[in-house]
Formats: structure tokens, C-alpha cells, sequence
């Protein structure tokens, strides 16, 4: 895990929006470029089509462009950057599933996490096995408690900004990070006994 | 800190203050934690257990390089200090100049305007068409005045006569745009979605029909077009006559469009364009399962006893009128004997190839038959 790889990395985005916010041109290329990465990290979580990440990444940005002049000079620039996108590829998503050319339901319910365990780290075998389980709690969340724990513990969200990316209240926020928590606990503590004698004895 | 005193490991893996100390401990919480453990010995084997269990669990995350992204910021960049109206493409085409570009700028567009998803999906082509028009006003004098539209809602094929006599069958969604009564230089029409074309043959009036960017011109001929708005790809199938294809944002498209010849890519029966909009190219195929295209009385006899594998493909390019591309040298001392009449284009071809030890492959809607010969 990369712990705060993407809210502390560019201070001076707050600068450089308010100078997009001006028209300077380069004031934008700088924020897209430095953000580029980082949305195009969390759009994926949405789809499988880079394109469509990526195409979805350049139209935030135009329309950001074309309406700066009515943009909040002080947003909080990434957790913006981030509901803006999500709000973007939502719509796409829902439009094509509309159309026909996407199973809806499986759009909608997508939240798409690959975990790959750093074995390096591991001494024990029980560990291993241990990591195995979570890995597969992680996966069984659904979607919008799996996006809360994403944001939370890989991209190092506080709560607030969390509330802002995915439009919920922070009392939401608590909830659904409580029950996904409780999920992996729980669910932990008595299947885990079955899948460690599974995992041992087949 | 003696809230921790009766953790479990899965407490400490989920838990902020002790995630923080283990992805980025400083010496405070190093010290924090290394007294707390100093006091409770019996919770370091937890603690070591969680502390693996949370730095070995790894996000994979998709990998995009800085060339993939400087070439988009670029490429927006340029967009936004460029006219849209001067439409010029950002990004290098090539071979063919392809207008995903333009499609996307008119998808962004029409966000812009504060279109609503609803319209942008049901009514693209309205854009599109109007954009259409405003081209050809500029390149030439063809009068496209009012449009009829017509949207197929129900969930059978319709047919539509257009007043120069040709037949189109609209798939179920499809979605067409054309005038009441051809009367310029040009025949042309919108399309949305699926249709079969049966153009009615006016070697003076060329057809043009516009779908998602790429434009099919023909003069006289049968073809079907798939365009649907959402998807990234265009295909047209020819299942007679001769049609040509080129994108719309092709640098030549008015001189292409407005040309007695058939310019651009091209096609043949049986062949089929793949024109994918993400990946910017045109790819020419064969259609699925290609037809004979000769009358029923001129079929061949596909009764082959003793004969030439080089016969044997003459008589198939003919009948399908698809080009084979075989050493007839070579081929000639490959004698073959069968009889098939019944299979498909790529069956027979299979058997044949079987049959004298050859493999054959599609090559820009082309059959390329690749053979040792037979002599020994």
C-alpha cells in the first residue's frame, strides 16, 4: 500500500486551480497532468474500458473549462476532481446501459478491486491463509461499501472528503464504513476456522 | 492505548492508529506503540501478525504510462485553445484520418451545452446531422432541405421507399433521417442504428449515407450499415455492387463525396469494413457467411473430381466474386476431388485446403491461400 500516495502528493493544487479558475492555460495542464494518474486509477474501479476512463478524464476537464468561471475558487480540489468524475462516468454508464449495449445491473453494481498480497512480508503459513480470507471478504463487499473502504484505507480519504466524492452525508459514511468493517470481522472470526481447515485439508 | 489491551489481529488491521504507525511510522508513534507492547508482551505476536497482514495487502491498480497521458492532456489541452469550429484533429491520424476526435468533441459538446443524458442518446444524430449539413452547405451547392425522420420503435425491421425508388429495411431502434425528395447533386441520408440499403442505381446521383462519422457512398448497390451510438465500432457489409467508405473527418471527404468515381476504401460483395472509432483504423474483412453473387442459373457445378486445386479456387473466386489470391503454378499438380455444393464459403475452403495441404487467410477482405504445392 502506498499510504497517503494521493492526498498529500501535489500541494499546490489549491494554486493552481485558482489560476485555472483565472484561464491560464497552463494553470490546466499542470492540474490535469497531475491529477491524471489518480482519476484514472479511481475511474477504473468503474469499468474495464481504459478508453472510456480515459475519455471520461479529458470531458470532466473540458466542462470544467468551459463553465470555470461559476467554480468554487475554494473546493477541496481532488475530493471535486473525484465526484465530478464519478458523476460523469455514472451518467455514461447508466446512458449506455440504457441503450442496450451494457447489462445494466452489472454497470451499476461495479466496484472493481485487485489486491495482489505482498508475500514478502509474510513469515507465517497461517498469515498467508489469513490474507487469502480477507482478500476474499474484501471482494465479496458490496459495491458502495467496498468504494467507502477503498477511499478510506487506500487512498487515506477522511471521512469528509469521502462524503464529498461519493455525495452521501458523513453520517452515511460512518455507517457504511461500520458495516463494512463489521462485515470483515465478523464474518472473519467464524468462517475463518472452516476455510483454514479447508485450505489445509484439500 | 488501553483500548488495545484485548484486540484481536483483525481489530489492529482495520484500526487507523495502528495502520498509520505501520504504513508510516515516526518516531512518536514508534515510541507509542513499542512502550504499549513493552507493557502487554503477550500482543506482539498479534501485533506482528497484523502489522504483515496490512502491509503485504496490496491494491493493484491499472498502470498508464506518461506518454498515454501527456499524449490526452495535450490533445484537451488543444482543444480548448483551438476554435471547435475550425475541427482540425489534435491528434496525429494515421493512415486514415478517423473523426473519433470529432465524435468525442461533439459528445463533449453536447455536455457542454447542459444537454441532458436522455437527449444526447436518443437524438445524437440530430447533432451530427446538423453538423453534416452545415459541411456540405460550405463544399457544395446540394440542397438538403427539410429532413424527414423516421425511428423504427417497434421490434420489427421496417421498409422505407425513398423517392428515388430505393428500399431501405430499418432495424427495431434504428433511426433515419432523410428528405422528402432527393433534388441536388447528391443523394444522402442520416442513419442511427441498423439498416439494409437496396439502392436504386443513378450512376449521376451517388448515394451517401452518413453513419457515426463514416461515410458510405455507392452509386447503385445493396448494403448493410451498423451504426449504434454507443458503440465504438461502424461496420458495412456489401452484398452487391460496389461502395466506397471514408470517415468523415478524411481531410478529401468532399472531394471524395462530390466525385463520380468511388474513391476511399473500396468494397466488393462479401467484403465488409470494420471502422473502429476507439482504435482509429478501418479493417476490411469478409462479411460472416459470404454469398454467391451470381445468378442461380450461372452456379457452378462444385463437383470437383480430379481437378485442380488451381480450378477448383477460380471457380469460388468467381462464384463469390471474392479475390483469391493462389499460386496457380504451384496449385495446378494439386488434383482434388469433392463435392460441395452444400457448405459455406469457409467450409469449402477448409476442405480444400485440407485436402491439399495448404491454409488460407483473410487479408484485407482478400483470401490468401498459402501453399507448398504438391510435387512430392
Amino acid at each position: 500500500m502506498n499510504p497517503s500516495s494521493f492526498f498529500l502528493e501535489v500541494p499546490d493544487d489549491r494554486r493552481l486551480w485558482q489560476d485555472f479558475l483565472a484561464g491560464e492555460v497552463g494553470a490546466f495542464e499542470k492540474l490535469m497532468s497531475g491529477n491524471f494518474r489518480a482519476l484514472f486509477r479511481y475511474g477504473s474501479k468503474f469499468t474495464k474500458d481504459r478508453e472510456f476512463v480515459k475519455d471520461s478524464i479529458q470531458d470532466l476537464f473540458l466542462v470544467l473549462w468551459e463553465k470555470r468561471e461559476n467554480l468554487n475558487p475554494d473546493a477541496a480540489v481532488k475530493p471535486y476532481l473525484m465526484a465530478s468524475l464519478r458523476r460523469l462516468m455514472h451518467r455514461h454508464i447508466t446512458s449506455r446501459a440504457w441503450v442496450g449495449n451494457e447489462p445494466l445491473a452489472d454497470e451499476e453494481s461495479y466496484f472493481d478491486m485487485e489486491f495482489s498480497v505482498e508475500h514478502e512480508y509474510i513469515e507465517h503459513e497461517s498469515t498467508a491463509v489469513r490474507m487469502q480470507y480477507l482478500e476474499k471478504l474484501l471482494q465479496e463487499l458490496p459495491r458502495r461499501q467496498k468504494e467507502v473502504v477503498y477511499l478510506k484505507f487506500f487512498q487515506e480519504c477522511t471521512r469528509e472528503q469521502i462524503s464529498e466524492i461519493m455525495a452521501i452525508s458523513p453520517q452515511t459514511v460512518s455507517n457504511l464504513l461500520q458495516i463494512a468493517i463489521k462485515h470483515l470481522k465478523t464474518h472473519w472470526k467464524i468462517e475463518f476456522f472452516i476455510f483454514f481447515l479447508v485450505h489445509f485439508l484439500f | 492505548m488501553e483500548r488495545y489491551n484485548d484486540f484481536a489481529v483483525e481489530d489492529f488491521v482495520w484500526d487507523d492508529f495502528f495502520r498509520q504507525w505501520t504504513l508510516a511510522p515516526t518516531p512518536e508513534t514508534d515510541a507509542v506503540w513499542e512502550n504499549w507492547i513493552d507493557a502487554n508482551p503477550e500482543m506482539l505476536e498479534k501485533v506482528e501478525q497484523a502489522k504483515a497482514m496490512v502491509l503485504s495487502l496490496r491494491l493493484h491498480e491499472p498502470q498508464i504510462d506518461d506518454l498515454e497521458i501527456s499524449q490526452v492532456v495535450k490533445q484537451t489541452v488543444g482543444r480548448i485553445t483551438r476554435d471547435y469550429a475550425d475541427g482540425q484533429p489534435v491528434r496525429k491520424m494515421p493512415v486514415f484520418s478517423i473523426p473519433w476526435l470529432q465524435f468525442a468533441a461533439s459528445v463533449a459538446f453536447i455536455v457542454l451545452l447542459g444537454w441532458t443524458v436522455y437527449i444526447m442518446l436518443i437524438k445524437p444524430d440530430e447533432t451530427k446531422g446538423i453538423s453534416t449539413r452545415e459541411t456540405t452547405k460550405t463544399t457544395t451547392t446540394s440542397n438538403t432541405k427539410s429532413l424527414q425522420e423516421k425511428h423504427n420503435n417497434t421490434n420489427k425491421t421496417i421498409v422505407l421507399t425513398l423517392s428515388d425508388g430505393s428500399q431501405i429495411r430499418l432495424a427495431p431502434q434504428g433511426r433515419i433521417r432523410y428528405p422528402e425528395k432527393f433534388d441536388g447533386a447528391r443523394r444522402e441520408v442520416f442513419l442511427e442504428g441498423e439498416a439494409f440499403f437496396e439502392i436504386a442505381k443513378d450512376s449521376r446521383h451517388p448515394f451517401l449515407v452518413y453513419a457515426n462519422g463514416l461515410v458510405t457512398k455507392v452509386l447503385g448497390t445493396s448494403f448493410l450499415i451498423k451504426a449504434y451510438g454507443n458503440s465504438g465500432e461502424v461496420t458495412v457489409e456489401v452484398k452487391t455492387g460496389r461502395v466506397s467508405v471514408f470517415a468523415q473527418s478524411d481531410p478529401q471527404a468532399a472531394e471524395k463525396m462530390s466525385d463520380k468515381e468511388l474513391q476511399g476504401v473500396v468494397l466488393t460483395p462479401n467484403q465488409k469494413i470494420i471502422y473502429a472509432r476507439d482504435e482509429v483504423k478501418m479493417v476490411k474483412t469478409l462479411v460472416e457467411k459470404p454469398e454467391m453473387v451470381v445468378a442461380k442459373a450461372e452456379i457452378p457445378q462444385f463437383d470437383f473430381e480430379d481437378t485442380p486445386a488451381s480450378d477448383v479456387f477460380a471457380t469460388i473466386e468467381k462464384a463469390y466474386g471474392i479475390e483469391i489470391l493462389y499460386d496457380a503454378q504451384l496449385l495446378k499438380d494439386c488434383p482434388l476431388t469433392a463435392r460441395l455444393d452444400s457448405q459455406t464459403l469457409h467450409e469449402k475452403l477448409s476442405i480444400i485446403c485440407k485436402a491439399v495441404e495448404s491454409s488460407y487467410e483473410i487479408i484485407d477482405g482478400q483470401i490468401v491461400i498459402h501453399s507448398r504445392g504438391c510435387k512430392n
